[in-house]
């Protein structure tokens, strides 16, 4: 079953001088529960092209459909409401809210979502738990390593069982243990949840474990390979 | 979660919201105390004015109060009396004989009004008697005594009934009162003198002190050599109901000190009885009645009942004697909102100001709470709540310390004796008590919750602008 869907998609930046195509004619499909990594070297459009799956850029030209809407169709107030339904985000910098707990930052997208209180309590602790963080459920981020931090992320991008998780570089300012406890964590919601999991990166541990390896350069898709 | 987060969020940076908060807590305190204190300072003067001054309805001659003409007497008085009485929200009536005349003591003389009174009936009606500085007199108690007299303390002062005076029993007083010896050695040259007026006094002992000392000790040093002879004289003269010149001496049965000095210098109490014998006229003819409502709130609609019963008759009360009485009451309100207005516009620009800082700082947050899917009306109700929760949080502890410093000022009341003669020359009480009511603290909340919202609509719409894929951007 195809959850996403990109049709030649082009990203044209204008700036005052230059003309910049970030994003070059790029046509990518993705089945439910893949494991895949968008791989390229800096520049290369990766995170532009997360960005326009996300939601949170639009392409120049071309299609990208999630479960068969296209979201250059929806208005931004939609758009919000579709990201917060149906994609799950980890960024570089983890991003949580400094000022919640990891529960509560785990379980906000559920309260936006207004899941009961009870559900709510019970899906966050089993994500804490999944995530390996079952005793660190009242820690402030700034009590966390980033580590921990990121695998608190993971568990929000994945609390109100999104579509897809996107992950721009999830690992980048993380150590080579961190690394690899976040990865398995990754890889095993992935197995167990059946949630996609699509992440930009040029972190070679990462793409030793993704079992579907997209490399991008200079706007375009140079190989898709998928592992067994 | 949003009303949680938001809460958190006032609280992350602790120095900056609690540098907002006490600006706003000390506003608000300022802006309450201050209408506390002005409107101590009204209620009590309306009060005095009422119970001290002139009562809250006046019923005479049309004419009468054009001229004083003492031929516009009250027909039928007896008559009219009962009518008033029978009256709904009517406490009180006492009437009075009015006499424009001349007040004389061997070295001074002033115009006064001599008011021809019943003292048992004046006393139902107005609390005048209750001001009778101790030990001057009794307000006519002493039924034997004829030709009484019961004037104001400016008056007595400008008539030298009341002197200053430094003896042997002043300087003693003082020393046990703790007066420092430098203090009392100044004073020791004026022992055995008498001042000629107040002003004499005054000028005198201020050539001798320093400007420290004058501070510290000229009132108490004015209090002790202040003294009044008992069985002291003046004589009244006026003209009778034949135009003739007549007078009396009259003795001094007692000296009312009502903190309004103008007051205190135009009105001269005496018994109708007394009066009657020297302008002609029968004793129970009377120019005016004076009545005391049982609630002053009534005054309009008992004013309208009496109008409708004495249609020949001229019914006043008293916003309507005192215009400036009911103009200042209007005139506060009105300054008590423009007041709070700059206050509370001040607050805005302060929570204005450090929400746009907090949107600012906070752009990658915001981006990417859009970016996992809160909507724009989420964000910007998050934003307004912050800005709710940091100008209440303000307001509410500006509140507490205006209810508590008032509680603790209303019964002790805030004395400004070093300014009590500029503030008795404009008929207030130099003693103020604080006070305000409860409709002006709900007031007051509500506008900080207005100010609060209205200040977080630029900020919040400022946070709606984000571009998420941008701000994520930000570092």
């Amino acid at each position: 079953m195809k959850v996403l869907e990109i049709k030649n998609v082009h990203k044209i930046y204008n700036s005052s001088e230059v003309k910049v195509h970030a994003v070059n004619g790029v046509s990518l499909d993705f089945e439910k529960g893949e494991f895949a990594a968008i791989v390229g070297p800096s520049g290369s459009g990766k995170t532009t092209l997360l960005n326009m799956i996300g939601g949170l850029d639009t392409p120049t030209s071309g299609e990208i459909m999630v479960d068969h809407i296209n979201l250059a169709g929806l208005k931004s107030s939609a758009l919000i409401d579709f990201r917060m339904r149906n994609i799950g985000f980890v960024f570089q910098s983890y991003n949580l809210i400094p000022v919640l707990t990891a529960k509560e930052n785990v379980e906000f997208i559920m309260s936006l979502q207004k899941w009961d209180k009870k559900e709510r309590d019970q899906r966050t602790l089993e994500l804490l738990k999944a995530v390996g963080l079952e005793d660190r459920i009242n820690s402030r981020p700034s009590k966390l390593s980033g580590g921990q931090q990121q695998r608190v992320a993971v568990a929000r991008a994945l609390a109100s069982k999104p579509k897809f998780v996107l992950a721009d570089e999830p690992t980048a300012n993380l150590d080579s243990k961190s690394t690899e406890t976040l990865l398995d964590i990754m890889e095993e919601l992935n197995r167990e949840e059946g949630i996609t999991f699509i992440f930009s990166t040029h972190d070679a541990r990462v793409v030793k474990k993704a079992r579907r390896v997209i490399t991008v350069e200079d706007g375009q898709v140079i190989s898709d390979e998928r592992k067994n | 979660m949003i009303w949680k987060t938001a809460w958190k969020n006032v609280w992350r940076n602790k120095v900056r919201s609690l540098v907002v908060i006490i600006s706003i807590t000390i506003g608000i305190f300022g802006g309450i105390f201050g209408v506390a204190v002005m409107n101590g300072a009204i209620a009590q003067r309306v009060d005095a004015a009422l119970n001290e001054e002139i009562s809250h309805i006046h019923i005479n001659d049309p004419a009468f109060r054009d001229n004083y003409d003492i031929q516009l007497l009250i027909h039928n008085h007896e008559q009219v009396l009962t009518t008033i009485l029978e009256t709904p929200g009517v406490n009180s009536v006492s009437s009075r004989t009015l006499i424009t005349g001349m007040a004389n003591t061997a070295t001074k003389s002033a115009g006064v009004q001599i008011i021809g009174i019943d003292p048992e009936k004046e006393k139902e009606v107005m609390r005048l008697n209750e001001t009778t500085i101790p030990g001057t007199g009794d307000f006519f108690e002493t039924a034997s005594r004829h030709n009484l007299a019961y004037i104001g303390e400016a008056l007595a002062k400008e008539l030298n009934i009341i002197r200053y005076r430094i003896d042997e029993a002043v300087l003693d007083s003082l020393a046990a009162q703790e007066l420092p010896v430098e203090v009392l050695d100044k004073l020791v040259p004026f022992s055995g003198k008498r001042f000629t007026s107040e002003k004499a006094f005054k000028n005198e002992v201020k050539g001798v002190l320093s400007m420290k000392e004058q501070r510290e000790y000229g009132a108490l040093i004015k209090e002790e050599a202040w003294s009044f002879r008992t069985r002291s004289k003046m004589t009244l003269t006026f003209l009778d109901s034949e135009q003739m010149q007549t007078g009396a001496v009259f003795r001094i049965a007692g000296i009312f000190d009502i903190k309004n000095s103008i007051f205190e210098m135009g009105q001269v109490l005496v018994k109708n009885e007394d009066l009657s014998i020297l302008t002609g006229l029968a004793a129970n003819d009377y120019h005016q009645m004076i009545v005391r409502l049982d609630d002053v709130e009534s005054t309009e609609e008992v004013t309208a009942a009496l109008s409708g019963k004495f249609p020949g008759m001229e019914v006043m009360n008293w916003k309507e004697i005192q215009p400036d009485l009911a103009m200042m009451t209007d005139m506060v309100q009105k300054m008590y909102a423009i007041f709070m207005v700059i206050i509370l516009a001040a607050l805005a620009f302060g929570i204005v100001n450090t929400m746009l800082m907090v949107v600012l700082e906070r752009t990658k947050e915001l981006g990417m709470l859009t970016a996992i899917g809160m909507n724009k009306k989420r964000v910007f109700r998050m934003i307004m709540l912050e800005s709710i929760f940091l100008s209440m949080v303000g307001g509410v502890a500006g509140m507490i310390v205006s209810k508590i410093l008032i509680g603790l000022t209303a019964t002790r009341g805030i004395n400004f004796a070093s300014y009590a003669e500029g503030f008795e020359a404009m008929g207030f009480a130099a003693h103020i008590y604080p006070s305000i009511s409860t409709s002006f603290f709900i007031t007051v909340t509500v506008l900080i919750i207005i100010t609060g919202v209205l200040s977080s609509i630029y900020p919040a719409l400022k946070a709606l602008k984000l571009d998420p894929s941008e701000a994520l951007r930000t570092e």
